[in-house]
């Protein structure tokens, strides 16, 4: 039995497939309980629609480049695993990077060449380094997103406007780490992200110009695509 | 308020369920795998595998439940399941709870939230299955140089648009007038670091920057620099 054979394996398919269906599952479960919620709070239901169909379609993009991730993986690790682990908490990087630890702790100098000369047992090891090494930030969850929450709504109750500033912190966090990184990495990338900046304040403009209120449930699809469009143009005219 | 309880320790208490039960399953499939085909690891093999990745992910998980919790509430058990946090599951809460107008830990906020990353989680879901559906004939069209390229661009393409949303953001009928000043001299010295001294780590870069931008803030509130305004009904 070989390598693929194992990691192609029928059994891993049907293994995967249910992981999945449950993981579907979870997600209705909390869309229902939301949803639900949601209106008791009085956000309409046309709203909510909107909100939903938002998410869908800006979801569309970033998903193709995670099955542009998934064709990549398949070539070291077959096609059921990459399928479950970008369904779940992976990502390509650090699929290759797990898949890489294991292949030079056996002592071969790459992971095709894993694939190529291991023996199916390697797979084993692949999977649960992969699978372990990843669980942290699930774990850490369950013991502290409750808590977390509370004393962020305790703050914000208690110290009013202060309080409303310290929630706004974290994404400017964000901010702050993400743009000198974006710009220092090249006039392209740094260019897509001025882009995207522009067409999304044109088409804020054009709904509030143009009354056209439906813009607003793709301005976020627009916004990415149009830029990284201008990205492929923009590195092709500078080579 | 009895019913926000009642949601809020059922929404907590499926999202540590749904969590354990994840990691069972994640831990299964190998488990069963191994079993079947009698290929299990032992154990010094499996830690000297996994340590250095453990060394790596273990922090970075930290800081990133620090960081995303505040900000995606109970969505972020399904959040964490089901991964891509910053490319794809917080730019689509972040922009849910714009198009709500609805704030940040508010309980509406955190429905909201989690209602946006359920639909992207069974979306992506979805759509990697049919890719593993259409495996050989997507290929060519998915490896081809222009789409290899536009993914590349992804995170500021997504970062961009989102970055003017939040900059200009009313949502819940409040405006915090001059918050973008209490990035600045954390941007800055992120960039002097990266540039000029060594390459920063993303995570760590913004597990630093709030601490940074929170005593920013404080000092810019206390000058009057950054105001709260809550707008009436009429915006």
């Amino acid at each position: 039995m070989g390598y693929f054979d194992a990691a192609n394996a029928p059994l891993l398919y049907f293994l995967v497939a249910a992981g999945i269906a449950y993981i579907v599952g979870l997600s209705a479960v909390f869309l229902c309980k939301s949803w639900k919620r949601c209106l008791e709070l009085g956000i309409s239901g046309a709203k909510l629609r909107s909100v939903a169909r938002s998410s869908a379609v800006f979801t569309i993009v970033p998903s193709v480049s995670v099955v542009i991730g998934l064709f990549t993986l398949s070539t070291v690790l077959g096609v059921p695993w990459p399928w479950y682990r970008l369904s779940v908490v992976g990502s390509v990087s650090y699929e290759l990077m797990a898949a890489d630890m294991v292949a030079s702790g056996m002592g071969y100098s790459s992971v095709s060449e894993m694939t190529a000369c291991a023996d199916y047992t390697v797979f084993g090891a692949v999977m649960f380094v992969m699978s372990m090494c990843i669980l942290a930030g699930i774990v850490i969850n369950i013991f502290a997103v409750e808590k977390i929450q509370n004393g962020m709504n305790t703050l914000k109750k208690k110290q009013g406007d202060w309080g409303t500033i310290v929630n706004s912190c974290f994404f400017l966090g964000i901010v702050a780490a993400f743009t000198p990184l974006i710009f220092a990495s090249g006039t392209v990338y740094a260019a897509a992200f001025l882009v995207s900046m522009g067409v999304a304040a044109l088409c804020v403009l054009c709904m509030r110009r143009f009354r056209l209120n439906w813009l607003g449930s793709f301005v976020l699809s627009i916004s990415l695509i149009v830029s990284m469009a201008a990205s492929v143009l923009l590195e092709r005219l500078l080579q | 308020m009895k019913q926000t309880d009642s949601y809020t320790r059922s929404v907590h208490r499926i999202g540590r369920v749904g969590s354990v039960l994840a990691i069972l399953w994640m831990l299964g499939i190998p488990a069963v795998m191994c079993g079947v085909y009698h290929m299990f690891p032992s154990v010094p093999d499996l830690l000297l595998f996994g340590s250095g990745l453990l060394a790596m992910y273990v922090p970075t998980a930290v800081s990133e439940v620090i960081t995303y919790v505040p900000m995606l509430g109970s969505a972020t058990y399904i959040t964490f399941i089901t991964g891509n946090i910053s490319n794809l599951k917080l730019p689509c809460a972040l922009n849910a709870l714009e198009m709500a107008d609805v704030e940040q830990n508010t309980d509406a906020g955190d429905a909201v939230a989690t209602v946006a990353v359920a639909v992207s989680s069974i979306v992506t879901t979805l759509i990697v299955a049919l890719g593993v559906l259409l495996l050989v004939p997507l290929r060519p069209a998915l490896e081809s140089e222009p789409v290899r390229i536009a993914g590349n661009y992804m995170l500021p393409a997504l970062y961009g648009c989102l970055f003017l949303s939040q900059m200009t953001s009313k949502a819940g009928g409040t405006v915090i007038k001059g918050k973008m000043k209490a990035a600045v001299l954390p941007g800055i010295l992120v960039f002097v670091i990266h540039v000029f001294l060594a390459p920063v780590n993303r995570g760590l870069a913004i597990l630093a920057c709030i601490p940074l931008c929170m005593l920013c803030a404080w000092v810019l509130y206390r000058m009057g620099q950054i105001k709260v305004v809550h707008l009436d009904k009429d915006g």
